[in-house]
């Protein structure tokens, strides 16, 4: 061939094809919506993280949700009480259907309940509900749980999204549900298609026909698709995009805060098992600058035990309990008796930015004190690991609790528990512990927001783990999509289900 | 023959011996499957449900007694299944191997046309504007991350201009011209690297050829320079170019998880990605083995080719 012109030539041409516009194109009803990463599974009681509970909670139904408030609103149940003796009976909703037409019984979510607290269960609940001694069933639509001591939190843990009650029959890989959507095509890792069950026993649900959700692991992938218009609706807008979200007039932000950043001790060894020291971490550093450094301004400092403002367990004074005060901390640090600090390492994760600037800003702020740390930023998996093995002197971490109820703290602040990485190595806080269980066994309202108070003054002194920063997570979607709420607090991991109840507008 | 037969033998020793490093250096790294599945999202998950899901997965066993059944799978073609949720890894290879041969093959078609054609013409008009400009052109691509390219293809054509989706995948049999929009710039991604080094080889090559002495006497018999060019330079100075094609092809099977990963293209290094962030071992295993795999039967068909050419070879 004769080279060059004609070639360039030839390869000019090739250009306009280049350019046919074949955007992913929008289909009547269908909401396409850009998942932060694909469900690993999606077994109904395990915990697979929030990617895995927004599928979980649009194919199955809880016996309780949550309303665009974060109250507590029945799902299969449309009532649920306690008597004086502590025993919660639920009623459940008698038109309810799981999806292949059978009726949702009592029977049914006995055998749930069972099935999660059994000895080979790898349920999330399973320690929960093996509380419950027993379950009885008066009637078809009746449930009395008996729990071995009072449990006042326990409606929340049946509006968890690891907790969809499943058909009895169903076979052990075909987890039958009683959701609005099923799943109806999907390619591992990268898609998924939900399409709306017909006749759905609840009036008015779904409000689209289906819901295809793509997965943009890049969180800045997920806001370009956002912009371009491939996707309606994405989840975890990254904070670096959130300004331009809000000021693009053609898309919404719905932002809150909820999840949190907090550092977390090896109270086995080392000068980490002094509440002093611990306490002295927690004056010594300046939030602002993690909520600048981490989260471009999208969020806010977290000085006290992470209760959301508004909430009636939320006390002003207290949530300024562990004020930025490096003069206080060292003061500590000598009442402790190591006036000029010491060495130690600080444990996060590389693969997590938030994770990493997080560890980076404590750093500066610690060795303002004296408080020398050597960074170890592993994977994931391994900081997992050595978390929960407390090879770790003191560790980053990240998480949101439960449901905006105290009680769903104590999975990070109960160091009784058996140890796991999102919570602090043998750290003794018996009067923490305590006044947690004295809140969960508290019926009355007046005395449970005392008992919450005293579990934060406790905590504030023992220091489980230090909180550090309340981290924003914001939906991002077309102004056409209404209907959707982002919902408060730690709920916001949660805020999936109410894709249910989203349409175009 | 028995040459050939040894050299077989040698590529399946070598594959058993890449199968057995990613498998025991994978086991030995910390991390727990079980554990990471259950704490995705940073809950803290409850220490017997953990336990009982190591029993599930047979990950309480001996790792000798975990390793041979992993080999007498092999010896079956069985890779086994996910850790994560029971897919079968053979099933996943299957699927996505192919998009990643495809994006690679697109993207080293693109560089191809473009590059060779570049590369003579920079040679024959040496010092001139076109080479100084294509020589700083292929330095500069040669040193910008494939990443940064990558991102600014996605906010230049997508999030400005609006003429190109983010990123994604379609089936060709379900969308033939949207499927070729979403390769273009994944696979422009990919050429560019390439596309500079194999416009730098062929301009070094070329320039090589002119110089040659039966250049000279074509030239000098009175062959029509264009002639000269095309039958005498051009196919000479391409044999080098070629190896470098086919060892940079080679590297790129496993140099795509960037490109992927920016343009969501659903290939093969994104599974290998989370599945080692999951400590999956059979998936990480599986693809490892299927990539080193490629390259053995790429080194095993050269040498084979080598000795058709080469009868020396063959006694050697």
């Amino acid at each position: 061939m004769t080279p060059t012109r004609r070639a360039l030539l030839l390869a000019a041409g090739t250009v306009p094809f280049l350019r046919v516009p074949a955007r992913a194109q929008a289909s009547a009803g269908v909401l396409r919506f850009g998942l932060s990463a694909f469900p690993p599974n999606l077994q109904p009681w395990v915990s697979t993280g929030a990617s895995a509970g927004t599928v979980k909670m649009l194919i199955h139904r809880r016996l309780i949700s949550y309303d665009e408030k974060g109250e507590l609103r029945g799902e299969l149940a449309t009532s649920w009480a306690h008597g004086d003796d502590g025993v919660w009976t639920f009623r459940l909703n008698p038109a309810a259907k799981f999806q292949n037409g059978e009726p949702v019984t009592a029977e049914d979510v006995k055998w749930n309940i069972e099935q999660i607290a059994g000895e080979r269960s790898t349920a999330y609940m399973r320690t929960q509900l093996q509380a419950i001694s027993s379950i009885e069933t008066p009637d078809a639509h009746t449930v009395r749980l008996i729990t071995r001591e009072p449990v006042a939190p326990l409606p929340h843990w049946f509006a968890g999204y690891n907790m969809g009650i499943i058909w009895r029959k169903s076979e052990a890989n075909n987890p039958i549900g009683a959701g609005p959507f099923r799943v109806t095509a999907q390619e591992r890792g990268s898609s998924m298609e939900l399409t709306a069950v017909p006749n759905h026993w609840q009036a008015g649900l779904p409000k689209v026909k289906g819901i295809k959700l793509t997965v943009y692991a890049d969180e800045n992938l997920r806001a370009a698709a956002l912009q371009s218009g491939d996707v309606d609706m994405i989840e975890y807008v990254p904070w670096q995009s959130m300004d331009a979200v809000e000021a693009d007039p053609r898309l919404s932000l719905d932002a809150v805060e909820g999840p949190f950043m907090d550092v977390v001790f090896n109270g086995a060894r080392g000068p980490f098992t002094d509440a002093r020291v611990r306490r002295a971490v927690a004056h010594a550093i300046k939030r602002e600058d993690i909520v600048k450094a981490a989260f471009f301004g999208r969020g806010k400092a977290l000085e006290g035990i992470p209760i959301i403002e508004g909430s009636p367990y939320y006390d002003a004074e207290l949530a300024k309990g562990w004020a930025y005060d490096p003069a206080r901390a060292k003061a500590l640090l000598a009442e402790a008796g190591v006036p000029n600090g010491f060495q130690t390492t600080l444990l996060a994760t590389a693969q997590y930015g938030m994770h990493k600037d997080t560890a980076e800003v404590v750093q500066q702020h610690l060795a303002a004190i004296g408080i020398q740390c050597e960074l170890r930023l592993p994977d994931w998996s391994t900081r997992v690991s050595l978390g929960t093995r407390g090879q770790y002197e003191i560790a980053i971490h990240g998480t949101a609790a439960e449901n905006n109820d105290p009680d769903g703290l104590s999975a990070f602040f109960d160091t009784s528990l058996s140890p796991s990485h999102g919570r602090s190595y043998m750290v003794q806080a018996p009067r923490t512990v305590e006044a947690l269980a004295k809140g969960r066994a508290e019926f009355d309202p007046a005395r449970r927001i005392e008992a919450y108070k005293a579990f934060q003054r406790a905590a504030l002194e023992e220091v489980p783990m230090v909180c550090l920063a309340w981290r924003s997570q914001g939906y991002g979607f077309d102004k056409s999509v209404k209907g959707f709420v982002n919902l408060p607090g730690a709920l916001t991991t949660s805020s999936g289900a109410m894709l249910e109840q989203t349409y175009f507008g | 023959m028995w040459w050939l037969l040894r050299r077989i033998g040698v590529s399946l020793a070598l594959a058993w011996i890449v199968a057995t490093i990613v498998f025991m250096t994978l086991h030995m790294v910390p991390g727990d499957p079980a554990e990471i599945l259950l704490s995705t999202g940073g809950v803290a998950p409850d220490p017997a449900a953990v336990a009982e899901l190591r029993e599930r997965l047979g990950l309480e066993q001996p790792l000798l007694t975990q390793y041979g059944q992993f080999l007498l799978g092999l010896t079956r073609g069985d890779l086994g299944t996910s850790l994560v949720d029971e897919y079968p890894v053979l099933d996943e290879i299957a699927l996505r191997l192919p998009r990643t041969l495809e994006l690679i093959f697109a993207g080293t078609i693109l560089a191809v046309i473009v590059a060779i054609p570049a590369g003579t013409w920079a040679a024959l008009h040496r010092g001139g504007v076109f080479d100084r400009i294509a020589s700083g052109t292929a330095a500069f691509l040669l040193a910008v991350p494939v990443f940064v390219v990558g991102t600014v293809l996605v906010l230049v054509f997508a999030q400005m201009l609006r003429i190109m989706p983010a990123g994604g995948y379609v089936p060709f049999a379900q969308n033939p011209g949207q499927h070729m929009t979403l390769l273009a710039m994944p696979a422009v991604a990919i050429a560019k690297g390439l596309a500079a080094v194999v416009f730098r080889m062929t301009r070094a090559s070329v320039l090589d050829a002119l110089s040659r002495d039966y250049v000279r006497t074509a030239r000098a018999k009175g062959i029509s320079p264009t002639r000269v060019l095309v039958r005498h330079v051009v196919r000479n100075a391409l044999t080098p170019v070629l190896t470098v094609l086919g060892l940079h092809m080679g590297t790129l099977l496993g140099g795509t998880v960037l490109v992927e990963y920016v343009f969501n293209w659903p290939g093969m290094s994104t599974p290998l990605l989370r599945a080692v962030e999951a400590r999956d071992y059979p998936m990480v295993v599986g693809i490892v083995l299927t990539i080193s795999g490629l390259f053995l039967l790429i080194n095993l068909i050269m040498d084979l080719l080598y000795a058709a050419l080469d009868p020396r070879i063959r006694t050697a």
